[in-house]
């Protein structure tokens, strides 16, 4: 055997094994800048988080996981611009992320149409697993981690009508998409209940009085405000009660529990109520293991949005078990194997036990969320 | 009635808040016929100067809130003569029409970068240095940072217009808003009124700035929605008037409050801009403005 020949054996070598670690792309997006960047952070935080942990442990079908990280700038235009990019630039084999539901709905039609699966672990919009149902648009590639908002609405109702007995309620829902959606679940939620709110107002992003939106809740007699909108212009509310000297309890959704709303609102954030799948309380040996793993890794005390890091982090594992089950990083047995998922997988926020199936593509039921509460400063479990 | 007192004073502190801004246009169209598009961003400047200095965000408190004011007060001055320096005076030089408008903008926007990278995409509480508790004046209830945006905002005007009407400086800058070229012949170095006037309005901005700040959240967005709706009460008060932007202020703010209770808060915003159609097609110099005739 001459030199050329071991040259050209080695080479092949080297390109076999190359081939073997390739690593799998996976695209991960999110808004990382502005006012939903607690979410988008510790999204992606939590999803680095398992994806280190699982190439710790070799990998996925021996190959390691890459992560390619976008800025969508909680804007629909961008959402579409990094998703095209994602798919046809750096090739990913499947994709998570997803904050907000605007951009949400906006790009991952593309997704789809790439027949490529992704994790929607924040946005809850109820709309977003039903935009590609089967069997009018083939098969649905659109999956979710995150307690959408006909649960979140009709727990913020069931806290606010069943067990604190109000019977007069306003809405005050932010003007986007996440908004409005999520007020139209929360008057649908509380219709079944017989209940038609006295007041429903909007406000828009960066506003910075609410006193009209506020007095007409006020004169209307409302004894409760559900809220649905983000972190700053909730604390806008909260501090604009107290603008006027008058107080009633906060139920809205989960959004209640960012930092930036706690942070800007201060001590007018005590109190307030929210659905959670994921309160920064180390109960179980799972969720004590995480905490303190992001602790360490990213080297903070309150993770800024501890929802939003646990479903990131559940999402990367159900990723890595269907990828493992499906054999291959092929788009429809990806999808396959989620819709089958015969791992039962002990996540964070619950035991993932078949999560999902062919017509269901929601992870989080309900009886997975709970309520939490503000309390000095910190989201705890509400009594 | 209440909630009719209540709708008001709301508005009104909201309308101050757009006064001082809009005045800050003024103060340079007067004397150069030139106007600082980035006088939202001096604003946020100033309030982010503040924060950093009275609040926590960089390793402070180093002063007390009080205290800070003043050199805020500096910052805002130096940073208005920078504007002007890059931003307009070449433009003034070259009797360029628009440059300055494209030139303010770029400024604006670079400013803004420069402060998401400083400060962060975020926003920040601004500690408030008065009690947040409200008080009542007949029925509506009323902060004490409310009643000190409004009393500071017009100390800050009537201090400007005082310095304009008796100091000698003052005469200068009275006599190049209103004929710059006559002005310069009788010895006046417009030059420096002209620069001088931009240090004063971006000073008065970034005072506002950390005045509104304990209402308002900061951070580096909080100046562009402000800046553009003060543009349009300059707008609708004219270019050229003190009165003018009051008035207009109190009228944007009293409108937005009063139509999203009375009518919707969807629709809150729309008044106030019906009016500034309005302004713009009947009386283009503005409720209060001078109408000037370009001649040819």
């Amino acid at each position: 055997m001459n030199l050329k020949a071991i040259a050209i054996t080695l080479g092949i070598g080297a390109a076999l094994a190359a081939n073997a670690a390739e690593p799998i792309r996976i695209g991960l997006s999110g808004p990382f800048t502005g006012g939903s960047s607690p979410m988008g952070v510790s999204m992606r935080d939590g999803v680095k988080l398992a994806a280190a942990e699982i190439n710790a442990k070799g990998g996925v079908l021996g190959r390691p996981i890459q992560l390619i990280e976008r800025d969508d700038e909680a804007k629909n235009e961008r959402g579409i611009q990094i998703t095209q990019e994602l798919i046809n630039k750096e090739k990913v084999v499947a994709a998570m992320g997803f904050i907000n539901s605007g951009v949400s709905l906006a790009a991952q039609r593309f997704y789809q149409e790439a027949k490529i699966p992704v994790i929607n672990n924040v946005a809850t919009a109820s709309a977003i697993t039903r935009q590609f149902v089967p069997p009018e648009h083939g098969d649905n590639y659109v999956f979710r981690t995150s307690a959408n908002d006909t649960l979140q609405s009709a727990m913020i109702v069931e806290e606010a009508i069943v067990r604190r007995k109000f019977t007069k309620v306003a809405i005050l829902a932010d003007s986007t998409n996440y908004g409005q959606l999520g007020r139209e679940d929360l008057e649908k939620a509380l219709e079944k209940k017989g209940i038609k709110p006295v007041a429903e107002e909007k406000f828009n992003i960066k506003d910075v009085d609410m006193t009209p939106q506020l007095l007409k809740a006020k004169q209307a007699g409302a004894q409760v405000i559900l809220t649905y909108g983000i972190g700053p212009e909730l604390a806008q509310i909260a501090n604009g009660m107290e603008k006027l000297g008058w107080k009633v309890p906060m139920i809205g959704s989960w959004t209640l529990s960012m930092a930036n709303f706690i942070d800007n609102a201060g001590k007018n954030s005590e109190g307030a109520l929210m659905p959670q799948t994921f309160i920064q309380e180390g109960n179980t040996p799972r969720r004590k293991s995480f905490i303190e793993a992001y602790q360490k890794a990213y080297k903070v005390d309150r993770i800024p949005s501890p929802v939003s890091a646990a479903q990131g982090y559940d999402s990367m594992y159900l990723l890595a078990a269907a990828i493992k089950q499906a054999g291959t990083t092929d788009g429809p047995k990806v999808r396959e194997a989620l819709e089958n998922l015969k791992e039962k997988l002990d996540g964070v926020v619950k035991t993932y036990d078949r999560p999902y199936s062919h017509d269901d593509h929601e992870a989080i039921k309900l009886g997975d969320a709970v309520m939490g509460t503000v309390k000095t400063g910190h989201v705890v479990h509400a009594l | 009635m209440d909630i009719f007192l209540q709708l008001a004073v709301s508005g009104i502190a909201l309308g101050m808040i757009y006064a001082v801004i809009a005045f800050g246009y003024q103060l340079t169209f007067a004397t150069s016929g030139t106007l600082n598009f980035g006088q939202g961003e001096a604003l946020m400047l100033g309030a982010l100067v503040g924060l950093s200095l009275a609040g926590n965000v960089l390793g402070g408190p180093y002063l007390n809130y009080w205290l800070m004011i003043p050199i805020v007060m500096v910052f805002g001055a130096l940073q208005g003569m920078v504007v002007e320096w890059i931003g307009v005076r070449p433009g003034i030089k070259t009797r360029s029409e628009f440059g300055w408008i494209m030139s303010t903008i770029a400024l604006a926007i670079i400013f803004k970068n420069t402060a998401e990278n400083i400060w962060g995409k975020d926003d920040l509480p601004f500690p408030s240095p008065l009690p947040e508790a409200p008080f009542q004046i007949l029925g509506a209830n009323v902060q004490p940072m409310q009643v000190a945006v409004v009393v500071g905002a017009l100390l800050m005007m009537l201090a400007v217009e005082l310095f304009n009407r008796k100091s000698i400086y003052g005469k200068a800058v009275v006599a190049t808003s209103n004929d710059r070229d006559a002005a310069g012949l009788v010895g006046i170095n417009t030059g420096r009124v002209i620069s001088f006037s931009y240090a004063l309005s971006s000073m008065t901005a970034a005072c506002a700035g950390v005045l509104v700040a304990p209402l308002t959240l900061t951070g580096p967005t909080m100046g562009s929605a402000l800046g553009l709706k003060a543009f349009a009460v300059a707008i609708i008060g004219g270019l050229t008037s003190g009165l003018g932007a009051i008035i207009g202020g109190l009228i944007l703010g009293v409108a937005e409050t009063f139509t999203g209770f009375y009518v919707s808060t969807g629709y809150k915003e729309v008044p106030g801009l019906l009016l500034l159609l309005l302004v713009l097609t009947l009386k283009p110099a503005g409720l209060f403005g001078k109408t000037a005739i370009k001649k040819v």
